[in-house]
């Protein structure tokens, strides 16, 4: 069986050693009453959640699939009771705005409550996270009215929203989407059209759902600057906020899906539903963005998270399995053969697992950290710089976390060999659900090109200097400690060599419209191996100020994982960079009909 | 739904103008084998595949093996395309026409493999599995089992398994605990669970005749006591029809990620009847044949489930219209262009198409050592061809797969969320892919066998015979203008390949941790740098090809293309691979076990 338990020494260590993240919060009116105790009591209380009330239904969830009847959705059994839970915990709520009721934490903290929880269950997750990432477009684009009726319920968990773009012959390029939106006299709106892909569309958790839906007015202009956005909600909700109405929003269908089975995929059919504008007319997508970064880091944890239940589950197998003796000569004289975790490949399969997951983990509170100074600071230069290391690096989390996830989950299921394929062990579940990750919100190729083309090469490289400022300013504040040597000196190298290929980007891209194109994925790559080589260098950093002590084992963990990043990940980023400066001409050399 | 159409140009292309197969087959025996006889087989394999098996594929994986009273019944239309393949003389197509069999290369029952596993790889491991169990009587059995099993399992009516694995030895099968207790008329009593054993059981064969690995009772311990057993479901009566029922069964099923149609099985062995194999206690040298059969098979798989992936993605990039071109409107008449103008498509199905087409070269290649075991020339030369084989097999079978696991991701991915959904057949292709890089042995244990076993227990001379190789094609064209480039990296990354093998040599005299240290970077290392050879040798015969004139211009134009990027974009690998590798083994072994988790 998949086993689990919250990684909450290394969540403390990242806030604490790492990150000082307390002073910081201390350190702005907003965040003040975020106290260690606090965050401890939340992450404790996080972890037991999802251990406890989260994983035992995560693979009956799968088994069982969400069921469809008469445009009805069943989720598994068990999904409904855990969520009332979760709501009635406050969970739901965590992040919102406290003036309608949410608790107002930072994204450095929940960030690491939603990877505990995609850890346990990730389609049981996804109705929670989906919701949080509506209120905030919510709390940041809609009437005080709108406000006023949703978000309270939204914070409490009594009402779920969705997200309603992709149409059937649209996802990546929203500009074509067909959904049309009606004015009515009273100010309302008639929507018509049909969503496809539709997460928590229709399902049995809450007592009413209602949509953000994605849509065209009548006299709107062509592409993306003519759409608006709606909400749309499955019961209209009278004045006194009780429910009334079923409005013609109807699920016509669910996908049968790779993974993520527990999640309801929906096919949404707005038959002239009732909706209310969101923000400006004509302003959708520009809404839409404003949770984005949100919704794509939050996305990203899906890859940290089951890459950590995934590596947890590794580690007690190889520990468990005899299986070869050990190069070195037997190591368990009295059993038949030697765990297995004592070979040098199963043990580089592990320590890739653990440092992908742990550099993620790192590089979420870092990006939160970020988040947070945009929404809590009062120093309007600090937040202005934040925001712009939000927009430069929220493409590189959600794409790196969520590939290097897959790889995780992959190996993995490699280290169970054979057993890791059967349904038993739970080890296929992870990559199942996983693959998704690097599909919705976004697929990866499209945020390499939002960073290699509308954050770096849109710039002009701009956005990429604080970033670059960052690094060098931390490595010179770390010269003169010796022991440091081993993790500075690869990540300067790195660092370099993003430099250099960022300096080529910039070259090409006026020159050559494919150059971009042909760069992104690799370049987006090479910027996450760099980013996490930052990362483990200041978590070696940490481990060594704290080194001895009661957690002696735990900071030399740290110091090995950190090397062995440094020496066994971190050079992929030479053939990503050589990748990258060989160009686009033989990507673009065959004609269509020649593949 | 799903469609599959054979690449018989590019099949043809490797075997006939790259490998130049038709010398290659008069020269081992298979006189008969000429450019029609290998249309004939591509084509008729292409039109059972296509047309029979992939429309299949996704029901299969939808229904499953089910297991009732004992018995399996296999998806719908299973058992009927068997009976239709059984018809067309493809189960004996490789085998000893002594026995039944056609008596066809070996290489070009691999291109079957690979159109098998294209349409639906969990039909073709049934015929796949009895085909290891017949390389494995044709090389051990004794006359008499050969009349009584092989000419059955070579006609097809009955089919074959090979059972090894037991729940807590895979890897390692010296721990292996099934019993077989001489019985006084020479027969043996065999006692034990298998289990993960594809087609244990099923409703396609009359009969299923089980190779089982057992112990003797007084074998000695670990791998040298290992003995190899007929065991089949019925045992044969005097007519060598099935008879009496023998004391075997399916006790379950595994439910798994893929390859659901084919049934992996529990085998619960009690007391049930068996006939020894060879010699005592040398049961895994027995097996030894069919290992690397079932390796090249498995390898075909990967290549087969890439080829499957690229095909579709393909379709469906020139279809689905979405964003336009960086360079302007290509499609200015419809909302959007096609998804295959942008470059990071592009990059995903050029990459699928250069592992795919590379990894065709480099299988049917080592495919074709295996011929060559039929009418052996002089004993230096196939010593020579077999240390070659012995080299490359690994390489085929861990590199291949996990290129293919990586074109089944990345053509999933050019469906976006499309891929995600059943529907189109694009992710059941990556669930079937999972298991390719496991069973017959993991990427993990290929690597070892690779370095270990055939570089440096040679002393790097089995590497030498293909780097010599490779050393001698790019002096022949050190002087080719248009591929200078490609010549002078391969030429690099062959020079590379030796040094790290000496480097790598070095620090295991010293310390044999380091062997599994560098052992699955060394492997990759080394499919990249075969491929890049054989990218080289496919442009240089392209490129000839569109110098005499003639036909397939195109085709031509974009394998030299397709090589092109292949040095530029997916080689380089090799300059973080070449690092990792000797790394050394200290941060793999500096962990103390119990410092992996904190929880």
């Amino acid at each position: 069986m998949a086993e689990y338990r919250a990684p909450l020494q290394d969540m403390r260590f990242l806030l604490n050693e790492v990150f000082n993240a307390p002073e910081r919060w201390a350190s702005m009116p907003r965040t003040a009453e975020v106290t260690p105790d606090l965050v401890d009591a939340i992450l404790e209380e996080g972890g037991k959640i999802a251990e406890n009330l989260f994983l035992p239904l995560n693979r009956s969830g799968d088994e069982e699939e969400c069921q469809f009847n008469d445009g009805e959705v069943t989720t598994p059994s068990g999904f409904k009771d855990a969520y009332k839970t979760y709501a009635e915990g406050g969970w739901t709520g965590l992040g919102g705005n406290p003036e309608y009721g949410g608790q107002g934490m930072p994204k450095m903290l929940t960030v690491l409550v939603e990877e505990m929880m995609y850890a346990g269950n990730t389609s049981l997750t996804l109705y929670p996270v989906l919701s949080a990432g509506a209120a905030l477009a919510i709390d940041t684009h809609a009437s005080e009215e709108l406000k006023q009726t949703y978000l309270p319920k939204l914070y409490d968990g009594t009402w779920a929203c969705s997200m309603c773009l992709t149409e059937p012959h649209c996802g990546t390029d929203l500009g074509i989407l067909r959904t049309k939106a009606e004015p009515q006299a009273d100010g309302s709106y008639k929507l018509t059209g049909t969503k496809i892909f539709i997460t928590g569309g229709e399902h049995d958790l809450t007592e009413n759902i209602f949509h953000l839906v994605l849509a065209k007015l009548p006299d709107a202009p062509p592409g993306p600057k003519g759409i608006s956005l709606f909400l749309v909600s499955k019961y209209l909700v009278n004045e006194d906020g009780s429910l009334g109405e079923r409005n013609p929003v109807t699920c016509g269908s669910i996908e049968h899906k790779m993974g993520i089975k527990g999640s309801a995929t929906c096919v949404m059919n707005f038959d002239g539903a009732t909706g209310y504008l969101v923000g400006e007319p004509n302003r959708g997508l520009a809404c839409m963005f404003t949770m984005m970064n949100y919704e794509r880091l939050s996305i990203g944890l899906q890859g940290v998270g089951l890459g950590d239940i995934s590596y947890q589950s590794a580690v007690a197998y190889a520990k468990d399995r005899l299986q070869s003796r050990s190069p070195a000569g037997p190591q368990n004289k009295d059993k038949a053969a030697d765990p297995i975790i004592v070979h040098p490949d199963v043990r580089r399969m592990l320590l890739t697992q653990r440092a992908f997951n742990e550099g993620g983990r790192a590089f979420a509170c870092y990006v939160g950290a970020q988040l947070d100074t945009v929404k809590f600071s009062e120093d309007d230069a600090e937040k202005k710089r934040a925001a712009d290391l939000v927009a430069l690096l929220t493409p590189v989390a959600k794409a790196f976390f969520t590939d290097t996830g897959l790889e995780a989950c992959i190996i993995g299921q490699q280290v169970f060999g054979g057993h890791g394929y059967v349904r038993e062990w739970g080890m296929e579940q992870f990559v199942r659900d996983a693959r998704i990750a690097q599909i919705y919100e976004g697929t990866n190729g499209i945020q390499a090109l939002d960073l290699a083309g509308r954050k770096v090469a849109g710039s002009g490289g701009k956005l990429a200097e604080p970033y670059f400022e960052d690094v060098r300013a931390w490595v010179a504040s770390q010269q003169g400690n010796a022991a440091m040597g081993e993790f500075l000196a690869p990540l300067t190298a790195a660092t370099d060599k993003l430099e250099e290929t960022t300096r080529w980007l910039l070259d090409n891209a006026g020159n050559d419209p494919f150059a971009v194109g042909a760069a992104s994925c690799d370049y987006l790559h090479l910027f996450g191996y760099a980013a996490y080589a930052w990362m483990w260098a200041r978590i070696a950093s940490a481990a060594l100020a704290a080194e001895g002590g009661a957690s002696a084992d735990f900071y030399a963990g740290k110091l090995g994982t950190a090397r062995f990043y440094m020496q066994r990940l971190l050079p992929r980023h030479l053939a990503l960079a050589a990748s990258v400066m060989a160009g686009s001409e033989t990507l673009m050399a065959l004609n269509e009909a020649q593949f | 739904m799903r469609e599959y159409r054979p690449p018989i140009r590019d099949m043809r292309f490797v075997l006939q103008e790259v490998l130049d197969v038709e010398a290659h087959y008069q020269k081992h025996g298979f006189e008969e084998v000429d450019a029609d006889t290998i249309q004939m087989i591509l084509e008729e394999g292409g039109r059972f595949t296509s047309e029979v098996l992939t429309p299949l594929s996704q029901n299969g994986d939808a229904v499953g093996c089910v297991l009732q009273n004992d018995e399996v019944t296999t998806p719908p239309g299973f058992r009927e395309a068997y009976q239709t393949f059984v018809e067309n003389g493809w189960t004996g197509m490789t085998a000893d026409p002594g026995m039944g069999g056609q008596g066809l290369p070996s290489s070009l029952g691999e291109v079957l493999n690979e159109m098998l596993s294209s349409s639906d790889v969990a039909w073709g491991m049934y015929p796949g599995l009895s085909r290891d169990a017949v390389y494995t009587l044709q090389a051990h059995g004794s006359p008499e089992q050969k009349e009584v099993y092989l000419r059955k399992l070579i006609e097809g009516n009955w089919t074959g398994t090979m059972c090894l694995t037991e729940s807590h030895c895979g890897s390692d099968l010296g721990m292996l605990r099934t019993k077989a207790v001489p019985e006084a008329d020479g027969s043996y009593r065999i006692s034990g669970e298998k289990i993960f054993i594809s087609a244990g059981e099923h409703d396609m064969s009359d009969n299923i005749v089980h190779l089982v690995l057992a112990r003797l009772p007084d074998a000695p311990g670990g791998t040298k006591g290992i003995s190899l057993f007929i065991v089949p479901k019925y045992l044969p009566d005097a007519n060598g029809e099935p008879g009496e029922r023998n004391r075997l069964k399916c006790g379950s099923l595994e439910h798994k990620m893929g390859i659901k149609a084919n049934a992996t099985c529990v085998m619960v062995f009690e007391e049930a009847k068996g006939f020894l194999i060879g010699e005592p206690n040398q049961g895994l040298r027995c097996m030894f044949v069919m290992m690397n059969a079932a390796r090249m098979g498995v390898a075909m798989q990967g290549l087969g489930l890439g080829e499957a992936a690229f095909q579709s993605a393909v379709a469906y990039a020139r279809e689905r219209l979405q964003m336009r071109s960086l360079s302007g409107p290509r499609n200015p008449d419809q909302p959007a262009d096609p998804i295959i103008v942008h470059p990071d498509v592009r990059r995903m199905l050029l990459t699928i198409k250069a592992l795919v087409e590379g990894s065709r070269a480099l299988g049917y290649y080592t495919a074709t050592l295996m011929d060559a075991e039929h009418e052996p020339g002089d004993a230096e030369e196939q010593k020579q061809l077999t240390m070659l084989l012995g080299l490359l097999t690994p390489v085929c079978k861990a590199f291949i797969t996990e290129a293919g696991f990586e074109c089944v991701n990345l053509g999933l991915q050019v469906f976006g969320g499309h891929g995600f959904i059943k529907e189109w057949g694009m992710e059941q292709l990556v669930r079937d892919s999972r298991i390719t890089t496991i069973y017959e042995g993991t990427t993990g244990i290929q690597a070892l066998d690779l370095l270990g076993r055939k570089v440096l227990q040679s002393q790097g001379e089995s590497l030498k015979l293909f780097t010599k190789q490779i050393h001698l094609f790019c002096k022949e064209n050190a002087d080719n203008a248009e591929l200078k480039e490609l010549v002078e990296q391969l030429s690099a990354v062959n020079r590379e390949w030796g040094d790290l093998t000496m480097k790598i040599g070095m620090a295991a005299m010293k310390n044999p941790e380091e062997i599994g240290a560098a052992s699955v970077d060394y492997l990759m290392y080394s499919g990249y740098a075969a491929l890049a050879y054989f990218w080289a040798r496919m442009a240089v015969v392209a490129q000839q090809k569109l110098a005499a004139g003639g036909e397939d211009g195109d085709f031509y134009r974009a394998k030299i293309s397709t090589a092109k990027f292949y040095f530029k974009r997916v080689l380089p690998r090799t300059r973080a691979l070449a690092v990792t590798m000797t790394a050394g083994a200290d941060v793999l072994l500096e962990l103390d076990e119990e410092h992996f988790a904190f929880l």
